[in-house]
């Protein structure tokens, strides 16, 4: 499995808000804190759920305890998926 | 519900929704409820601001004994009744929540709305004058004297439209809280919504426990909201005099429901239509919305909000996501003064925007056109 890119998780963040919400992902967002993106725990939890069924991974739900932005989960979910391969 | 839920899914395009640069936002404050605490909450701005300092000691002051026993509790690392125990999230919440609010109206705003959530509707309702900060006090201690001795329950924050999971829901496990089109809270007793989480989570839904011990907005609470009733038929409720959204309307507020004492009663055992009523407030107009409370919960789902995402609306908090010593939260008020500001919303004041917001304002005293 390929790694994670900024690009696929923006992806993952939309389809986790789902079609009735929208959010301002644009740009760049990789140190932009969840709560500024308006992902409270419930988004994320939903974002853990995308990501875990698209790419077979299993994140915990403490997850988002220490993981404060995009770029903090990518590496995390990359580090995930090289241990894997 | 339905009906309601319908016009929030519908989102009918009115034409004041379309983006008209240059139109000045409205104001709306909105002030969260159980679920938003945290420890040691606001602690730092306590610290920091003499005036916010002297707002939430005249809260805590009405409470006598009980309120020095809630401010221990609020301060310390090791408090004896934690946090999310209704008797210190309920009362800490309303004062955190009022005196975040009045400390906004000093600015000299006169806010274009007031939306609060659960326990938040209160501190919104005696900052547009429904009932006095006094009478709120006593109602705040007599409802949750109350709903302390109601049965233990929980609630269930669960990522999915209401109508997905309405059909899904055990016996005795309602919809406590709508916060969005794919943001619901379930309360119930322990186990029954301990049954329905597993068939959820079997499901593949997200779900997140709500803390609390009361399941609040159910069934469960509402002999022990009913109680507060007969106190409320002899506290005088008075017409608001700013415009007062209901989470539990999902709407604005008329003069016959503010003072009606069942409607204020029932509360805390009725559903909160959060969600909608914000939903109704952003298709009105272009806002400002400022939270006036912990935890920016209400902030981040207003930023899911298509109005808001579009960047026609506006959302910010007086309070960090998470509670924090030093500069921080005097900083995350100075901003939303600043955005204010901005929004030509202190106009009355410009002479005293330095001392104001070095102060992190209102402790100049200054209150309204000069």
């Amino acid at each position: 499995m390929s790694a994670l890119t900024i690009d696929d998780l923006k992806e993952i963040l939309r389809a986790a808000a789902g079609e009735d919400e929208s959010v301002g992902l644009d740009g760049d967002i990789a140190e932009t804190p969840f709560t500024d993106l308006g992902y409270d725990s419930l988004a994320l939890l939903e974002t853990a759920a995308v990501i875990s069924r698209r790419y077979g991974v299993t994140l915990t739900d403490d997850l988002f305890d220490d993981i404060a932005t995009p770029q903090a989960l990518l590496d995390e979910v990359n580090s995930v998926l090289s241990a894997a391969a | 519900m339905s009906t309601r839920q319908d016009q929030h899914t519908e989102r009918p395009e009115r034409p004041e929704d379309t983006e008209r640069p240059g139109r000045p936002r409205g104001v709306a404050l909105l002030f969260p409820g159980q679920g938003a605490q945290q420890p040691r909450m606001a602690v730092g701005l306590y610290r920091a601001d003499p005036s916010f300092a002297a707002r939430v000691d005249r809260v805590l002051a009405l409470w006598g004994a009980e309120g020095r026993a809630i401010r221990r509790d609020w301060l310390s690392d090791a408090p004896r009744i934690p946090l999310d125990d209704l008797r210190r999230a309920q009362p800490l919440l309303f004062a955190v929540d009022w005196a975040l609010g009045r400390t906004v109206l000093d600015w000299g705003v006169r806010p274009d709305a007031l939306l609060g959530h659960s326990v938040g509707e209160v501190a919104a309702a005696v900052l547009a004058g429904v009932l006095t900060l006094e009478d709120a006090a006593a109602l705040m201690a007599d409802r949750v004297r109350h709903l302390a001795a109601a049965p233990p329950g929980g609630m269930l924050a669960v990522a999915a439209p209401v109508a997905e999971l309405e059909p899904l829901l055990g016996p005795d496990v309602v919809v406590g809280a709508v916060n969005g089109p794919r943001q619901v809270v379930l309360a119930g007793a322990e186990a029954p919504l301990a049954a329905t989480e597993a068939e959820l989570r079997r499901r593949g839904l997200s779900c997140r426990r709500a803390r609390t011990v009361s399941a609040f907005h159910s069934p469960v609470v509402a002999r022990a909201a009913a109680l507060s009733l007969s106190a409320l038929q002899t506290t005088l409720l008075r017409p608001p005099h700013l415009p007062l959204h209901s989470g539990y309307t999902a709407g604005l507020l008329t003069d016959d429901q503010a003072v009606d004492p069942t409607f204020w009663a029932g509360q805390p055992a009725a559903p909160v239509l959060f969600g909608p009523a914000l939903d109704r407030l952003l298709t009105a107009g272009p806002l400002l919305l400022v939270e006036a409370g912990p935890a920016q919960g209400l902030t981040m789902l207003a930023k899911r909000h298509p109005a808001v995402a579009s960047g026609r609306s506006a959302a910010v908090a007086m309070l960090p996501a998470r509670p924090a010593d030093g500069d921080a939260e005097p900083d995350a008020v100075r901003a939303v003064w600043r955005a204010l500001a901005e929004q030509g919303r202190l106009q009355g004041l410009s002479s005293t925007i330095p001392a104001a917001a070095a102060s992190v304002g209102g402790s100049t005293g200054t209150r309204g056109a000069p």
